[in-house]
C-alpha cells in the first residue's frame, strides 16, 4: 500500500452489472447500471455530491461512452442514446438494435466515431456527427459481441466475443475487413447471465499500439503483439491467483491495472510486475476500472453497484500515469523524453523504468530501442541538471541468494536443495519445522527438529548441515552447524555474530566421505575432519570455520556479496566488485579461495549476458565450478587448478533443449556431472520449485556447437566435451603423468576419433585426417589410423601418419609436454622472494629453452684451487644441475639458495668447500661431461 | 484368467510376472551401491553403480526388493501416466484394431501398483484405467473369435497377458475348425 490517501466511494446503483467512463477532460465520470440510470460525477468533489442522472433508459445500463461533443449510453432496451457533455439532458437517439441488448460502447480516438456492440453478430461503426453514416462489420464472430476497443490509430477495431475469439478488423477503408481472428485467449462464456459474463474480456491497447492486454483463460493478463497477433509476454503474480475481471491502462501506458477478487492491482507495464494493491469493495468484484485521462486518478464500478474513485492513486515519487514518457512512447523519440526529466532521478523503483533485472522478454525491446534508450536518457539527465548520484544504478542489483534456496510460499520453503539432500522448512506460525533428507540415505542418516530461531539460510555440505538465524528482538544473528554422523546433538554448535551484524550467506563444503556416516562403529568419518564453513556477514566480510567450530581467518570481501558455494578444497565466492553497470550487466565476479590457506586461485569475471542474472552455482561432481544464469546458460570454470589461468567453458545452452521446443519451461539446477545436468524442470513462468518435491531430472549436457552434421558433429562434441573432462582430472593428478582412469578415458577418446578419421578417409579429406592424428594420444591408435588410411588406399597420407609416428616416438609424449607446460607455470607462480632494495644480486631469471640441450660447464682440471674457489665451486657443481632441474622444481630452487648464499654469506664458505670436495670426489675423470654422456651407450 | 482348470494348459499369470521382472526400470536410488553382477538371464547381468541422486536402470525384480526395503523410488515408465492411459483408452474405444501399448505392460503395471504405488501420480486412476483398458481390449479378443479360421491367427499388438489368456481356448478351437474345414475337402 504505498499511497496513503483514502478511495472515496459512493453507492451509485442498484446490484448487478455497472460500467463508467471518463469525460475527455477527465472532470466527470459517467456510470450506469441496472437501474436504468447514468450518473454523472464531478471528479473534482467529494464522497457528498448528489450527482445528476438521465432517466431516459427503459432497462439496466451496460455501456458508457464519452465523445468529443457528447455522451453516450446504451443498455438492454436497444437503445444507444446522445446526451449534452457534463448534463444529463437528452440529445437524440444514435442507433437501436432491433431488441438485442447493448454490449459495448467504444468512441475511436478521434471522438467522431462510436462502435456499438449488441447481442446482434455484428458490429455498427456510426459516424456521430452524421448517424446515417453506419458501417456494419458482419461475419466476424458466430456468437454474441462481448466487448469492443479501438488500437489507438483508430484503423482497427478488436471485437471480444462470447465464444473465446477475439476478431480484429482493418477499418482503415470504407469497407471493412477480418484481420486476424485470435482464438484461445480469452475465456468462453456462453451465458449471458452468469457472473463470468460481466467480467472484462477486451483487448486493451497500448497507448504505443504495438500491442494489446487481455486477461486470458489461464488467469494472466496476456500481451498480445500487433505485428504477429500472438502472446509476446504475460504478467502473473505469484500472489494474487484467481481471474481478472477489469483490465485498464493509464493514459501514458506505464501502468496497467487490474482487478481480481476483491483487490485492485496496478503494475508495471514494462516490469511486468505488481507495483501497489488497494482493496476494493468486499462481496464483490470489480467490472469496469478507468484511469482518468487527464489526471492520477483511478476510478472502479463493482458489482455492489458501488463506484470506488482513487485519487492520487500512483503514489507521489513515481512516473506520472498521464504524461508521456519515454517508457510509454514506443517510438521513444527523444523529444518526449525530455520533457520529463526528473523521472530517472525520482523513480525509487529503479527496476520499474530501468533495465529489467530479473531476464523476462521485453514489450519495447521488441521494438528494438528498448535498452537504447536508457543510456541516452541517463546522459541527458547528467547534461540537464547533473542528477549523476541517481542515475548510477539504473540496473537493479541482483540480491544476495543462496543456492538452491526458494523463497516461502505456502508456508514451505526450501533453504537448500542440492546433490547431497534438502533441507525443507515448513512455517507453523510460531516456530519452524526444518526436514533435512538425503538423496543418499545410506552415507547419511536423515532428520528433522523444531526450529524457534526460524532459520532463513541453510547450506548443506558432504559433512554437515548448516544454518542461519537472523537477528531479532531478543536475539543475536547466529549460525549454527550439524555435523552428520554423531547421532547426539554433542556434535553441533552455535556462533554468534555481534549485535546488528547479519549472516548474508553460507557455505560447508568438505572432502566427500568415502564410506557411511551412519556408522558409529567407523572413525572414518573423523579423522577426514568435519569440513570447512564460511560465512559471509553483513559487514563485508568472510569469516572461515573449521568443522568444529574453530574460527580461522576473517576475510575482506571487495564489494557487494552476492552468493557463495563450497567444495571440498575451496570456496566459490560471487561478489560484486562496483555496482552494476548501466546496460544491464550486473558485473559480478568469482573467487576461487582455497580452503587450505585461504589463496585466491582465480579471479574471473562471470560470463552472464547483459540483462541477466546469475540463477545458481555450485561444483560439478569432479570439483569443477559451474554456474547457471537467467539466459539459460551453463558455464564450466576449466583449468580451475592452473592459478589465474581459469576459462568460463559454456557447456551447455538449455535453450537449444530438443525438450524445451515449443514447451514454455525452465531449469533449476540442483548439480552437474560429467554428462548430466540434474535439474527440476519448472513448467510455465513458475521460477522456483513446489511441494511436494518434484522429481530430480538429468539432462544430457552438449556443448553448444553449431555444425549440424549428423554424423560427425556429435562424435566431435563427445570429444572436446571429454578433452575438458579429462584435463579437469590431469589438472587434479598433481605431477604425476597419468592414472589408469584417464588412460582407459583417452583410449575411448581414440577410439572416437578413430571414426571421424575413417570418416574422413573415405570422404578423402587429407588435412583433416592429419589434424585428427595428431590429437590421437597413443602410438598404437596412430598405427590404426595409418592401417585405416592403407585400407582405402591413401598411400601418400599412410606415409604421413608413419611420419607423425615417428616424430611422436622421438619426441616427448602429450602427457609429458603437459607436465612440463605445468611446471613452467608452477616457476612463474612460485612466490616471489622479497628483493634487497637495489641490491638484486640474484641471477637472471631462467629462459626456457625446451629445443635445445642445455649448455653444460666444462670443468676446469688445474688445480690452482685457492684463488679461483668460488668460481670452481659454482661450475663443478654445473653439470649435476641438468638432472636436478628435470626432477622436480624444487631441485632448482634449492640450487638457486646456494648460489644466494655464495655471494652473501661467508658462513657458507664452509660449506662450499665440502661441496667442492664431494664433486672432486664425484667427476675425477678429465672429461666429466664427456664420461655422462658416454655411459648410456655400453649400458 | 476366468477360465476353468482343464483349459490351463498355458503359462500362470504369476509365471508371467516373473518373465516381466527382467524388464528395466527406472529407479532414484537412496542407498550407494557399487556396480554389482547378479545372475540373470541376460548377457550383461551387472547393474548399478547406484549413486544417488542420479537414476539408474535396474530390473523390474531388483527395483521391487530395493523398493520393498525402502532404499530407492521407482520411477513410473512413460506409459504408466494418466495421459498416455487415457489416450490409449480412447483410440482403443474409438477404432477396430488393438492399440499399441508396451508387450507386458499388464504385468508391469501391476508390479509397479503394488509395491510402489506411492511413487506413482495418481496411482487410483491409474488402476481404474488399466481396467478399463482391459475389459475393452477383452471386448474385442471376444469379438475376434466370430472371424476364428482355421488356419492362421494375427495377434497385431496384442500384449502377452492377453495372448495368454486366450491361448488355450483358441488353440482348441481352432483345432476344431481344421478338422471340420479338412474333412469336407477329403471328401
Amino acid at each position: 500500500m504505498a499511497s496513503t490517501s483514502k478511495a472515496i466511494s459512493n453507492s451509485a446503483h442498484q446490484q448487478g452489472q455497472t460500467c463508467i467512463a471518463f469525460s475527455r477532460d477527465g472532470k466527470i465520470a459517467y456510470t450506469g447500471g441496472l437501474d436504468t440510470l447514468v450518473r454523472i460525477w464531478h471528479t473534482d468533489q467529494g464522497e457528498d455530491q448528489e450527482p445528476e442522472a438521465a432517466y431516459e433508459a427503459d432497462e439496466g445500463i451496460t455501456a458508457v461512452a464519452a465523445a468529443e461533443g457528447c455522451w453516450l449510453s446504451g443498455g438492454h432496451d436497444s437503445d444507444v442514446r446522445k446526451y449534452i457533455p457534463g448534463k444529463a439532458q437528452f440529445n437524440g437517439l444514435v442507433t437501436s438494435a432491433a431488441g438485442a441488448s447493448i454490449r459495448c460502447l467504444a468512441v475511436d480516438p478521434s471522438g467522431k466515431r462510436v462502435a456499438v456492440a449488441s447481442d446482434e453478430l455484428s458490429v455498427k461503426i456510426i459516424d456521430l456527427d452524421e448517424i446515417t453514416n453506419v458501417v456494419i462489420l458482419e461475419g466476424g464472430h458466430k456468437k454474441r459481441i462481448r466487448k469492443t476497443t479501438w488500437h489507438p490509430s483508430g484503423s482497427i477495431l478488436t471485437t471480444s466475443s462470447s465464444d473465446g475469439t477475439i476478431v480484429a478488423w482493418n477499418v482503415s477503408d470504407t469497407e471493412a475487413k477480418v484481420e486476424n481472428v485470435i482464438d484461445g485467449v480469452i475465456p468462453e462464456v456462453v451465458d449471458p447471465e452468469s457472473p463470468e459474463f460481466m467480467h472484462d474480456c477486451s483487448a486493451v491497447w497500448h497507448p504505443s499500439g504495438q500491442y494489446f492486454f487481455a486477461a486470458s483463460r489461464t488467469h494472466e493478463i496476456v500481451a498480445i503483439s500487433r505485428s504477429t497477433w500472438t502472446k509476446s509476454s504475460s504478467l502473473s503474480d505469484p500472489n494474487t491467483i484467481g481471474v481478472t475481471t477489469a483490465l485498464a491502462l493509464s493514459a501514458n501506458g506505464v501502468y496497467l491495472a487490474s482487478a481480481c477478487k476483491q483487490e485492485i492491482l496496478v503494475w508495471s507495464v514494462q516490469t511486468k510486475r505488481v507495483l501497489w494493491k488497494y482493496p476494493g469493495t468486499q462481496n464483490a468484484f470489480t467490472i469496469q476500472i478507468a484511469f482518468s485521462p487527464t489526471e492520477n486518478l483511478l476510478a472502479w464500478t463493482d458489482t455492489e453497484g458501488v463506484l470506488s474513485r482513487w485519487r492520487d492513486a500512483i503514489p507521489a515519487g513515481s512516473p506520472d500515469p498521464v504524461r508521456q514518457t519515454a517508457a510509454s512512447s514506443a517510438q521513444g523519440t527523444t523529444t518526449k523524453r525530455k520533457s520529463t526529466p526528473p523521472l530517472w532521478g525520482e523513480e525509487p523503483d529503479a527496476g520499474a523504468e530501468g533495465g529489467d533485472p530479473y531476464g523476462d522478454d521485453w514489450i519495447i525491446d521488441d521494438l528494438g530501442d528498448g535498452m537504447e534508450d536508457e543510456p541516452e536518457g541517463a546522459k541527458a539527465i547528467r547534461a540537464g541538471d547533473g542528477f549523476v548520484k541517481e542515475m548510477v544504478s539504473i540496473t537493479k542489483a541482483q540480491p544476495a541468494f543462496q543456492p538452491g534456496s526458494t523463497p516461502m510460499e505456502n508456508k514451505k520453503r526450501y533453504l537448500a536443495y542440492n546433490m547431497v539432500g534438502v533441507i525443507e522448512v515448513t512455517d507453523q506460525d510460531t516456530h519452524h519445522i526444518v526436514n533435512v533428507e538425503f538423496h543418499d540415505r545410506s552415507t547419511r542418516k536423515g532428520y528433522h527438529f523444531t526450529d524457534h530461531f526460524k532459520y532463513d539460510l541453510g547450506s548443506l555440505g558432504e559433512r554437515g548441515a548448516l544454518f542461519a538465524c537472523p537477528p531479532e528482538l531478543d536475539h543475536v544473528a547466529q549460525v549454527i552447524y550439524k555435523p552428520y554422523g554423531t547421532w547426539s546433538t554433542q556434535g553441533d554448535w552455535t556462533y554468534a555474530l555481534p549485535k546488528g551484524q547479519r549472516v548474508l550467506g553460507l557455505a560447508a563444503g568438505g572432502e566427500r566421505p568415502m564410506r557411511s556416516l551412519r556408522d558409529p562403529s567407523s572413525s572414518g568419518g573423523d579423522i577426514q575432519g568435519q569440513g570447512n564453513i564460511v560465512i559471509a556477514t553483513s559487514s563485508g566480510d568472510l569469516t572461515f570455520l573449521s568443522g568444529s567450530g574453530m574460527e580461522r581467518i576473517v576475510l575482506g570481501v571487495e564489494g557487494e556479496y552476492v552468493t557463495m558455494a563450497a567444495a571440498e578444497e575451496y570456496v566459490l565466492v560471487v561478489h560484486r566488485p562496483g555496482a552494476t553497470t548501466i546496460d544491464g550487466s550486473q558485473s559480478l565476479v568469482a573467487t576461487l579461495i582455497s580452503f587450505e590457506d585461504f589463496q585466491v586461485l582465480q579471479e574471473k569475471p562471470l560470463p552472464i549476458p547483459k540483462g541477466h542474472t546469475l540463477r545458481w552455482i555450485g561444483t560439478t561432481d569432479e570439483g569443477a565450478p559451474a554456474i547457471y544464469d537467467s539466459a539459460g546458460y551453463i558455464h564450466l570454470m576449466i583449468h580451475h587448478r592452473r592459478p589465474n589461468r581459469a576459462a568460463w567453458a559454456r557447456l551447455m545452452d538449455t535453450n537449444l533443449l530438443e525438450r524445451k521446443q515449443g514447451k514454455d519451461e525452465s531449469y533449476w539446477p540442483v548439480g552437474l556431472s560429467q554428462d548430466t545436468f540434474m535439474c527440476l524442470i519448472l513448467k510455465g513462468r513458475q521460477d522456483h520449485p513446489g511441494f511436494p518435491r518434484p522429481l530430480i531430472q538429468e539432462l544430457p549436457v552438449r556443448l553448444p556447437f553449431r555444425n549440424q552434421d549428423p554424423v560427425d558433429s556429435p562424435i566431435e562434441e563427445r570429444i572436446a566435451r571429454e578433452r575438458i573432462h579429462v584435463n579437469l582430472a590431469r589438472d587434479a593428478l598433481g605431477d604425476e603423468l597419468t592414472s589408469s582412469d584417464i588412460d582407459k578415458r583417452e583410449v575411448e577418446l581414440d577410439k572416437q576419433l578413430l571414426k571421424l578419421i575413417q570418416a574422413s578417409c573415405k570422404a578423402d579429406k587429407a588435412p583433416r585426417v592429419i589434424e585428427l592424428v595428431k590429437r590421437l594420444h597413443f602410438p598404437n591408435s596412430i598405427a590404426a589410423a595409418s592401417q585405416l588410411a592403407g585400407f582405402y588406399r591413401l598411400i601418400g597420407l599412410q606415409e604421413k601418419i608413419e611420419a607423425i609416428k615417428l616424430w611422436r616416438e622421438q619426441n616427448a609424449t602429450p602427457a609429458e609436454e603437459a607436465r612440463e607446460a605445468r611446471q613452467g607455470f608452477a616457476y612463474e607462480d612460485a612466490p616471489l622472494a622479497r628483493p634487497k632494495p637495489f641490491q638484486n644480486f640474484n641471477p637472471p631469471p631462467k629462459v626456457d629453452r625446451p629445443g635445445l640441450t642445455r649448455s653444460t660447464g666444462i670443468v676446469e682440471q688445474t688445480e690452482f684451487t685457492a684463488s679461483n674457489l668460488a668460481i670452481r665451486a659454482g661450475r663443478s657443481r654445473a653439470p649435476q644441475a641438468p638432472a636436478s632441474r628435470s626432477t622436480s622444481p624444487e631441485g632448482k630452487r634449492k640450487r638457486d639458495d646456494n648460489d644466494d648464499d655464495l655471494s652473501s654469506n661467508a658462513f657458507d664458505v664452509e660449506v662450499k668447500r665440502r661441496a667442492v670436495c664431494e664433486s672432486d670426489a664425484v667427476v675425477p675423470s678429465p672429461k666429466p661431461s664427456a664420461c655422462i654422456a658416454i655411459q648410456p651407450g655400453p649400458a | 484368467m476366468a477360465l476353468p482348470q482343464s483349459l490351463r494348459t498355458s503359462v500362470t499369470p504369476l509365471e508371467l510376472e516373473l518373465i516381466a521382472s527382467e524388464h528395466l526400470v527406472e529407479i532414484v536410488p537412496l542407498i550407494t551401491m557399487e556396480k554389482t553382477a547378479f545372475i540373470s538371464v541376460r548377457i550383461e547381468g551387472a547393474y548399478g553403480p547406484l549413486r544417488p541422486p542420479a537414476k539408474c536402470r535396474v530390473p523390474l525384480w531388483m527395483a521391487t526388493n530395493l523398493k520393498l526395503k525402502k532404499k530407492c523410488h521407482i520411477v513410473p515408465p512413460e506409459w504408466l501416466s494418466v495421459d498416455f492411459l487415457q489416450e490409449r483408452l480412447t483410440r482403443e474405444t474409438s477404432r477396430p484394431e488393438f492399440s499399441k501399448l508396451p508387450f507386458r505392460f499388464a504385468e508391469i503395471a501391476k508390479v509397479i501398483l503394488d509395491v510402489a504405488s506411492d511413487d506413482v501420480q495418481n496411482a487410483d486412476k491409474i488402476k481404474s484405467l488399466l481396467k478399463d483398458l482391459r475389459e475393452a481390449r477383452q471386448a474385442k479378443s471376444r469379438d475376434g473369435l466370430q472371424k476364428l479360421d482355421h488356419s492362421e491367427l494375427s495377434l497385431p499388438n496384442l500384449c502377452s497377458m492377453e495372448i495368454n489368456e486366450i491361448r488355450p481356448f483358441f488353440i482348441q478351437a481352432m483345432g476344431i475348425l481344421t478338422q471340420l474345414v479338412r474333412e469336407p475337402s477329403a471328401e
